[in-house]
């Protein structure tokens, strides 16, 4: 699938990335932060979702096993 | 420069399950850390630095003070370097602030009723956790950039956040990739020579929580190290420093 990018936005993007040693392109960069803004919108939505899916009993095991751990008091 | 990325709580069958090959690099398995009585993070990272079981001293003021324990850098392998950085590791540059601020939002999160007050509390959680992830990063890439012969970076990103978390996939997947592409970023580097990945332990599900397993996740780039122990890392890296 191809995207069309505003020339400004690339100029931009080359001028970020050329002290950069891990970006050797402008369709690396523009890969890297996507998945950035994706996992980051994934996470926000499933956080919503999985609210309420704590069971009680999971939740005592896993405090006990923390707390033997060093993670609680 | 010998270089080793240290994670805490790195699944193995995560990094199988998300087929993170720069996480696995040439030759990678599972420690044996059988040894102790539980796997416990400042007694295994201990144990790893210092080249001896550490359990009991880690242990002798109890499981609440242990996290300010404070090796010297003479009972180290870090010792055989001439100018090394180690950043953020516990038992030697642990920073207590953080980790410690990250331990009391765990402990009001348990001891909550209130669900939506739970639910604040784990986004702040998270969010303190990628902060500091970040932070350190900043801090390891830098150090890769100059002019030494050691660097240690240690991540907890994926134990703070698996906790809380490890039932949600899409957020552990996305840790997993992020610390893959640091992997990716660090073989790049021409000045990185050997490259040691290694945590201390692994995770396993309680429900949507997270749990510490009976074995940790190792890789290198020079050398099939079958199932080592955790204590073996000393000798091995006083033998690559001296090689170098």
């Amino acid at each position: 699938m191809k995207v069309e990018i505003d020339n400004e936005i690339i100029e931009k993007i080359k001028e970020r990335i050329k002290d950069m040693d891990e970006f050797d392109s402008v369709e690396g960069y523009v890969d890297y932060i996507l998945k950035q803004i994706v996992g980051r919108l994934e996470e926000e939505n499933k956080i919503k979702v999985d609210k309420e899916e704590y069971s009680k009993e999971d939740e005592k095991k896993v405090k006990e096993r923390l707390k033997s751990l060093g993670y609680l008091d | 420069m010998i270089v080793i990325f240290a994670i805490d709580a790195l699944e193995y069958n995560l990094v199988e399950e998300f087929n993170c090959k720069n996480l696995k690099q040439k030759y990678y398995g599972k420690t044996d850390i059988s040894e102790f009585s539980q796997p416990r993070t400042m007694v295994l990272w201990s144990s790893f630095m210092t080249g001896k079981n550490k359990e009991d001293d880690v242990l002798e003021d109890g499981n609440k003070e242990m996290w300010n324990k404070k090796w010297d850098i003479k009972e180290t392998f870090f010792s055989f370097f001439e100018n090394p950085v180690v950043l953020d590791l516990p038992g030697f540059s642990y920073d207590l602030g953080f980790h410690g601020k990250s331990r009391i939002l765990l402990k009001n999160f348990f001891e909550t009723k209130n669900l939506e007050k739970k639910e604040n509390l784990k986004k702040e959680y998270n969010k303190d956790a990628f902060d500091h992830h970040r932070k350190i990063k900043d801090k390891f890439f830098k150090a890769l950039g100059e002019d030494r012969d050691f660097v240690l970076g240690y991540f907890s990103v994926a134990d703070v956040i698996g906790h809380l978390n490890f039932g949600n996939k899409v957020i552990m997947k996305m840790i997993y990739i992020e610390l893959d592409e640091m992997a990716e970023k660090i073989k790049k580097n021409k000045r990185v020579k050997s490259l040691i990945i290694l945590s201390d332990h692994g995770m396993k599900a309680i429900g949507r929580f997270g749990d510490h397993s009976e074995y940790g996740f190792w890789s290198t780039n020079f050398k099939d190290l079958k199932t080592p122990k955790i204590t073996e890392f000393y000798e091995l890296i006083r033998g690559i420093k001296n090689e170098s």
